[in-house]
């Protein structure tokens, strides 16, 4: 995106400081646009990866549906069959899929970016699990009458709350905070489990694979709130896009470039807190998506940058994969997504931890 | 004087949880009564429940406590890490899943599951230890943490892949899993007793190697003792606790972090006392955690892991707060 910090409005553009660049110029040279070429390749390549999984998503399954077909029913010409599979089953969930998977990184790579630390997503602070014992309870209806969607929001925010006000500050690095929503993690986690053990054998059952992440629980309602939080929330983190990237520099900078950075904080943190409650009351806790989508797009990315875009790219692009091998790989028996999520990504997460530097920056 | 004031308290509060534990329930039982039962007379229905379900219970929970606490303060000189704590590091989840494979395979005798377990929490042990050699990320306490949190996920997951392959499994794992001391009998007493005392005379004989190795590894050379050897022996011992609390109450979060938070707090740094101040704060941790979860929302039960989890989390807190985090 253009984080470039150098493109000042003197008139004269530094042509040789932005290489890599297309530069477009309005012709009254009153507002410029500085596009990264590597951004766009990134971009065009992740979405083009994302389509293709979802067309194989949308054709693998119980009935397998060759790709011409699917294009076909996708027309309004195929046949009834297909038709049905494809409108009423794998459509909703591939849609389901790929947008929490979009939040939960696009969440997750906010929340790094602002800790300046690669763990501090939204799963490993606990927010996942608050949110999802909120949610829940709110289906097993313990005194609370509110929408799961709407519990989930509310879970989200208020283990963010305790989060910070057990950790009193966010310290060097964020590892209190850090701490303190691992602590929030496990009770919520504990408070999940009472309430599922406390209602009948078969409710407990039907809420199981939603309590682990499972593209099969999702309300409609819940997508829909999704699909408007996604887009306010992807709108505005790309307004902050240009402040998160002066948040990486020296603290004295950032306030001599008129960043003020508490505010950009609190902005970021609660668009994040807000994208995840959401992708929660969609497809439970797969927090292990907010961790791998960000890392994946900054791999891939301009070193330095912030990949909002591509990281909820990626984050799609990994929920879809996952549900599909969760759908595939034991058929007809169908594995929850977030415990693939959870096998694919753990043994990643293992070795950043033991290996590498928190810092995201490195 | 004052340490000598700390054994007589913990020792009563311990007294007071056992009284407590046989006293309240479903129902409850007149002071007089539980006695009378002790002393060998009382009615029959009284007989009953003391003898037949608090008892057991009680001795269970004692076991477990005990076991929990003495292999989170093991654990945490050794890896001079006051956040390292059996559940938070993966050992109980290694063994949880060495036990959900097993159920799901047809065990039932508790002679194999305690077995099992212990073998589970040997190797999570093991990786644990490995982790913390690790230059680095090993000597940051809070990475460290982190990375077993990861590990207990990923174990977890596997457990829960486990559970969706046969209902039945499913359910006997799911109850274990949540931790709880409801419904324990003698016999799963008897078949973990062995290796607990095993484990015991294990950590009387390292006691003193181990708190000279806090010291050092040099000072321990010099003082004639083997680090490698000493290291080897904490581990087995810590698993075999670990292996076998689990094998007895299910993974139980917490109880290895807060009985040695307590101890050390009254005792100082000294892993010896430390581990004599275990003695009785881990078995009236966990009583007094298994009474509160028979009186919460009777006639049901709240799962005892709950409970240890809601008392553990902000012993967690207290730790993380104090300005740095004390090096052992």
């Amino acid at each position: 995106m253009n984080s470039s910090l150098d493109s000042t409005d003197t008139g004269q553009t530094p042509l040789h400081l932005t290489p890599g660049h297309w530069l477009w110029r309005s012709t009254t040279r009153h507002w410029s646009l500085l596009i990264n070429k590597r951004s766009i390749v990134v971009n065009a390549t992740l979405t083009l990866i994302l389509l293709a999984c979802a067309l194989s998503s949308l054709a693998l399954g119980t009935l397998s549906i060759t790709i011409p077909d699917v294009i076909l029913a996708l027309q309004g010409k195929g046949t009834t069959m297909h038709t049905f599979v494809l409108e009423e089953l794998r459509g909703p969930r591939l849609l389901a899929g790929a947008l929490a998977g979009a939040s939960f990184a696009l969440a997750g790579c906010l929340m790094q970016t602002l800790a300046r630390n690669r763990l501090a997503t939204p799963g490993i602070i606990g927010i996942d699990n608050a949110a999802t014992a909120f949610a829940v309870a709110s289906v097993v209806g313990v005194g609370i009458s509110a929408a799961p969607h709407t519990m989930a929001l509310v879970g989200a925010a208020v283990a963010t709350a305790l989060a910070f006000g057990l950790a009193g500050a966010t310290g060097t690095r964020g590892y209190r905070f850090i701490i303190a929503g691992l602590a929030i993690g496990a009770v919520s986690g504990a408070i999940t489990q009472v309430m599922l053990s406390s209602v009948a054998l078969d409710d407990a059952n039907a809420a199981y694979p939603w309590t682990v992440g499972s593209l099969n629980a999702r309300a409609p309602a819940a997508v829909n709130a999704l699909i408007i939080g996604l887009i306010v929330g992807y709108t505005l983190s790309l307004f902050l896009n240009r402040a998160l990237a002066t948040l990486q520099l020296p603290e004295p900078v950032t306030a001599s470039l008129g960043t003020r950075s508490g505010r950009v904080r609190v902005a970021g943190l609660i668009l994040s807190v807000l994208l995840t409650g959401l992708a929660v009351s969609v497809a439970g806790p797969v927090g292990l998506i907010a961790l791998l989508g960000p890392e994946l797009a900054r791999t891939i990315s301009r070193p330095g940058s912030i990949p909002l875009t591509a990281s909820a790219l990626s984050g799609a692009i990994l929920m879809v994969l996952s549900d599909l091998a969760g759908r595939l790989v034991f058929s007809p028996l169908e594995i929850p997504v977030g415990i693939i999520a959870a096998l694919a990504g753990s043994p990643y997460l293992l070795w950043i931890l033991l290996h590498k530097s928190p810092d995201i920056n490195r | 004087m004052k340490t000598y004031r700390n054994y007589v308290a913990t020792w009563v509060m311990l007294f007071l949880a056992c009284l407590a534990s046989l006293l309240f329930g479903a129902g409850t039982l007149e002071l007089g009564q539980a006695f009378a039962v002790l002393t060998g007379q009382g009615t029959e229905d009284a007989r009953f429940v003391v003898m037949e379900l608090r008892l057991p219970r009680l001795v269970i929970g004692m076991a477990t406590g005990l076991a929990l606490g003495v292999a989170g303060a093991l654990l945490q000189t050794l890896t001079r890490n006051p956040l390292a704590e059996p559940g938070l590091l993966g050992v109980s989840a290694g063994s949880a899943f060495a036990v959900s494979l097993a159920i799901l395979l047809g065990a039932s005798t508790a002679t194999l599951t305690t077995l099992i377990s212990q073998v589970g929490a040997l190797a999570g042990c093991g990786l644990v230890v490995a982790a913390t050699r690790i230059q680095g990320a090993g000597q940051d306490p809070v990475r460290l943490v982190l990375a077993g949190a990861t590990l207990t996920g990923l174990l977890l997951s596997l457990s829960s892949l486990l559970m969706l392959i046969d209902q039945r499994a499913a359910d006997e794992i799911r109850f274990w899993i949540t931790g709880s001391l409801a419904g324990k009998r003698w016999d799963q007493l008897t078949a973990t007793m062995p290796s607990l005392l095993l484990a015991g005379a294990i950590v009387v004989g390292v006691a003193r190697p181990l708190a000279s190795l806090a010291l050092g590894e040099k000072v321990a050379m010099g003082l004639g003792h083997k680090p490698g050897l000493i290291r080897l022996m904490v581990i087995v011992a810590v698993a075999l606790l670990v292996g076998g609390a689990t094998a007895l109450a299910g993974p139980l979060v917490f109880v290895g972090l807060v009985v040695p938070f307590v101890a050390r707090s009254l005792a100082g740094a000294d892993i010896r006392k430390t581990l004599w101040l275990c003695l009785p704060i881990g078995p009236a941790m966990i009583i007094a955690a298994d009474t509160l979860s028979r009186l919460l929302v009777t006639p049901s039960e709240m799962p005892l892991g709950v409970i240890t989890a809601v008392i553990g989390a902000p012993v967690l807190m207290v730790i993380i707060r104090a300005r740095r985090i004390p090096a052992l």
